[in-house]
C-alpha cells in the first residue's frame, strides 16, 4: 500500500512520462492558434442565447400553433433529417447539416409531445434514424407525455438522395404539417415539392448554398444557409428571455450609434463628445 | 443520471479526439483508433438493423395486406437481386460486376428519370411562388429570369455582351453571395460543432 507522497510521485511520473513519449503535431504557434480559436469557439457556444439574432427566420415559433392545428385536424406531422444523413459516403459538411436538425426535430417533438401529434421522420441512414428515436424519446421525456411516444415513429426509407425525394413524391399520407431540415442537394427541389404537395404548411431548413433557392421556391421561406445552425441556438421556449434579448440588442444599437454620432462630430470639428460629456470644454 | 452520463461521455471522447489532432502520442492515437473503430461498428450494426427493419417492415405490409404491395414487392425485390448478385457463390462482393450492371443500369437510370422532373416540378415552384407573392421567392424568380436572359445563345455583338454581362454577374455578384453564404455557414458550423463536441444542446432541451 504506497503513501500517499508515493502515490502522488507515481502520478507526476506517469504525467511526466507521456508529456516526454509526446510532440506536438503542429508548431507552437498553429497549436496556439487553434487552442484560441477553440476558446473563441467556447465563449460563443456557452453564451445561452445569440446576442444579436432575434429574429424567428424560419417561422418555427410557429410550430406550436402548427401542432395544434394538426391536433385539431387528427393528423401527424412529417419531419425529414434530409439526405445526408450521419454515415452516409457524402461530405462531412452534409452530415453536419443532419446533426444540426436534430434539434430542429427536438423542437417539433416537443410541440407535437404537448399537442398529442404523432410524428413521422423520414431517415435515408440507419444512425440518423438512432438519433432520431432518440430525440423522439427526449422529447416525450421531457414534456412527460411518455405514454404518447409509440405514436410517433422513425421511417428509414432506404439508401440514396433520389429514394427519399421519390418516397415523398409518392407517399399518400397527408400531414398536417412537414418539416424538412438538413442537407438537400440535386434532389431538392423534388424533395420539398413533394413534401408540399401533401402538408398543409412546410418549412424548410438547409445549409446548401447551391440549394439556397428550393427552400424559397418550396415552403415560401425558411431557414437558408447559415441560418440552419444558427437556429438550433436561437430556439427558445420562454419569450420573456427573447425579449430581454432584444431589449439589450437595442441598448447595443443605441450605444454604437452614440459612438459613431460621436467620432462623426468630433471629425467635423462641430463638436467635441469627450468635452461635451465631462464639461471639460466651458470656458 | 442518464443526462449527465451521456454529455460526460460526449466531452471526454471530443476531447480525447482533438488532443490526437494535436499531440502526436502513440497511447493516445491507439485510444483515438480505438474509439473510432468502435463508432465505425456502432454505425455498420445500426446500417444493419436499418435495412433488417426495412426488410421487415414491407414484408409485413406484404404480408398483412396494407399499405403499398407493388411498392413493398419492388423494395423486397431489389434487395433480394442485389443480395443475390453480391454474395452468391463465387461473387466478389460490391465489387462483381453483376452488382455493378445493376447499379449502372437500373438504379442510375431511374434517378436520372426521377430527377427529369426537377424541369418541371421548378417551373411549377416558380409559378406558385410568384402566385403568393413571397418577396424573396419573387427576387429569386426576377433574378433567374434575367440571369436567363443573359444566357440566352444569340450570336454577334449583342450576344458577346450579354455573355460577358452572365459572366460577370456570375462571377462578381452572384459569386459574391455564395462566399458570403459559404462563410457564414463556415463559422457557425465550427460554433455547432464545438457545442456537440461538448454536448450543450438547445436551450429549452
Amino acid at each position: 500500500m504506497p503513501t500517499p507522497a508515493e502515490a502522488a510521485e507515481r502520478a507526476i511520473g506517469f504525467i511526466r512520462d507521456i508529456l516526454g513519449a509526446s510532440s506536438l503535431r503542429l508548431d507552437v504557434g498553429p497549436t496556439l492558434v487553434v487552442l484560441g480559436v477553440l476558446l473563441v469557439l467556447l465563449q460563443l457556444v456557452a453564451r445561452p442565447v445569440s446576442r444579436w439574432i432575434t429574429s424567428d427566420a424560419g417561422g418555427l415559433a410557429g410550430v406550436g400553433r402548427a401542432m395544434a392545428l394538426a391536433a385539431e385536424a387528427g393528423t401527424d406531422a412529417v419531419v425529414s433529417l434530409g439526405t445526408a444523413g450521419l454515415v452516409r459516403s457524402t461530405d462531412a459538411f452534409g452530415r453536419l447539416q443532419t446533426v444540426a436538425a436534430i434539434p430542429l426535430l427536438g423542437h417539433v417533438a416537443r410541440a407535437a409531445a404537448r399537442s398529442g401529434v404523432a410524428v413521422r421522420v423520414l431517415v435515408n441512414d440507419p444512425l440518423a434514424g438512432v438519433a432520431a428515436a432518440a430525440a423522439l424519446d427526449a422529447a416525450h421525456e421531457s414534456t412527460s407525455t411518455m405514454e404518447r411516444l409509440g405514436r410517433s415513429r422513425v421511417v428509414f426509407v432506404g439508401e440514396g438522395r433520389p429514394v427519399a425525394a421519390g418516397l415523398v413524391m409518392t407517399a399518400r399520407a397527408r400531414p398536417a404539417a412537414a418539416f424538412a431540415a438538413g442537407s438537400l442537394r440535386e434532389e431538392g427541389t423534388l424533395h420539398l415539392d413533394g413534401l408540399r404537395g401533401g402538408a398543409g404548411a412546410l418549412t424548410a431548413a438547409t445549409a446548401e448554398v447551391s440549394q439556397a433557392a428550393a427552400p424559397l421556391l418550396a415552403a415560401g421561406s425558411g431557414l437558408i444557409g447559415p441560418e440552419l445552425f444558427q437556429a438550433a441556438a436561437d430556439l427558445r421556449a420562454d419569450a420573456n428571455e427573447r425579449t430581454m434579448v432584444v431589449a439589450a440588442n437595442r441598448l447595443l444599437v443605441l450605444a454604437v450609434a452614440v459612438v459613431v454620432i460621436g467620432s462623426v462630430l468630433a471629425l467635423a470639428g462641430v463638436a467635441d463628445p469627450t468635452e461635451l460629456l465631462t464639461g471639460t470644454g466651458r470656458p | 443520471m442518464r443526462r449527465a452520463v451521456i454529455p460526460a461521455l460526449v466531452i471526454v471522447i471530443g476531447v480525447l479526439l482533438l488532443a490526437d489532432l494535436l499531440i502526436a502520442n502513440d497511447s493516445l492515437r491507439s485510444v483515438a483508433d480505438l474509439l473510432v473503430d468502435a463508432a465505425i461498428l456502432v454505425a455498420t450494426g445500426a446500417a444493419l438493423a436499418g435495412v433488417a427493419s426495412l426488410a421487415s417492415r414491407r414484408a409485413g405490409d406484404l404480408w398483412r395486406r396494407r399499405g403499398d404491395p407493388v411498392g413493398a414487392t419492388g423494395v423486397l425485390a431489389g434487395m433480394a437481386l442485389i443480395l443475390v448478385a453480391g454474395l452468391r457463390p463465387g461473387a466478389e462482393g460490391a465489387e462483381d460486376p453483376a452488382v455493378g450492371w445493376l447499379v449502372a443500369a437500373l438504379l442510375v437510370p431511374i434517378g436520372a428519370t426521377l430527377f427529369g422532373l426537377l424541369f418541371v416540378t421548378t417551373l411549377a415552384a416558380a409559378r406558385r411562388s410568384v402566385a403568393m407573392r413571397g418577396r424573396e421567392a419573387v427576387l429569386v424568380v426576377g433574378i433567374a429570369i434575367v440571369v436567363l436572359v443573359l444566357l440566352l445563345p444569340i450570336g454577334g455583338v449583342a450576344g458577346d455582351r450579354l455573355a460577358g454581362a452572365a459572366g460577370w454577374a456570375l462571377s462578381i455578384p452572384i459569386g459574391g453571395v455564395f462566399r458570403g453564404m459559404l462563410i457564414g455557414v463556415a463559422i457557425l458550423a465550427a460554433v455547432l460543432a464545438a457545442r456537440t463536441m461538448l454536448g450543450i444542446g438547445a436551450a429549452d432541451e
